[in-house]
């Protein structure tokens, strides 16, 4: 199947006119295929670090949404230890109206705002809950340990 | 002084009427929120822009391909819902913008 137009538009755009402190490269060899990188926003206990994630964008898409996993380690009471991210517009709030872009910017909106109430991985979100000082401790050290630039 | 016209060629210009023409919009035209495509052009699936390509409007005014709009509400996933406003999808009669009147 060739690519659809609305991929290379999407994938145009991202090279061309990057969302601040979000890079997304397609792989030469799988154009569905990105390396994606995501700096942790500042005020956050990821600020300074550089993640990597994977997203695949399926033969449905738009009509299913990307596929997106973190591949740098992170302690984020959404984000379990595989990477997979717990967020409604991955699962069942996509809408073909959204775009790669829209999906990495709410990911780097939900390193800012963690959800322990919605959790995933259910270790870090009772830390969360139970001393979120602490917490954000251990996030800040992964984050040094795992995500420096 | 006569005018004699021997030869002429008559070239006409076609868009879809949607009701959203803004003078001041972004440049960027008006595409279809699902596919991209501006409303000019055709859906994905479709070789040739036109009467067989329609538009659909929804009573939300939002307005797509009939071709995307039809495939999204299709899958499950879309439990019929507008992509922009995620309001249950009603399909409206055409509508056109009471303020620009043809």
């Amino acid at each position: 199947m060739s690519l659809p137009k609305r991929i290379i538009k999407e994938t145009e755009r991202l090279v061309a006119d990057p969302a601040p402190g979000i890079t997304a490269t397609p792989h030469d060899d799988n154009l569905r295929y990105f390396d994606v990188t995501i700096q942790g926003p500042d005020g956050s206990p990821f600020q300074n670090g550089v993640f990597r994630l994977e997203l695949f964008l399926p033969e449905e898409y738009p009509m299913a949404p990307p596929k997106v996993r973190f591949l740098t380690k992170i302690y984020h009471p959404n984000i379990d230890k595989l990477g997979r991210i717990c967020l409604d517009i991955l699962k069942d709030k996509w809408s073909p109206a959204l775009q790669i872009r829209t999906v990495l910017l709410s990911i780097q909106a939900l390193l800012s705002a963690p959800n322990p109430d919605d959790p995933l991985a259910t270790d870090v979100a009772k830390h969360y809950k139970e001393n979120e000082k602490d917490a954000q401790r251990v996030s800040r050290e992964w984050t040094e340990k795992y995500a420096s630039a | 002084m006569k005018v004699k016209i021997k030869k002429w060629h008559a070239i006409a210009q076609w868009r879809w009427d949607t009701g959203h023409n803004d003078p001041d919009d972004d440049g960027e035209g008006d595409v279809c929120g699902i596919c991209r495509v501006p409303f000019e052009g055709c859906c994905p699936t479709c070789k040739m822009p036109g009467e067989d390509c329609p538009l659909i409007w929804g009573e939300c005014t939002h307005v797509f391909h009939m071709h995307c709009l039809l495939q999204w509400i299709g899958t499950a996933s879309s439990k019929q819902q507008c992509p922009m406003d995620r309001r249950p999808w009603v399909t409206a009669e055409r509508k056109v913008d009471a303020n620009n009147p043809r």
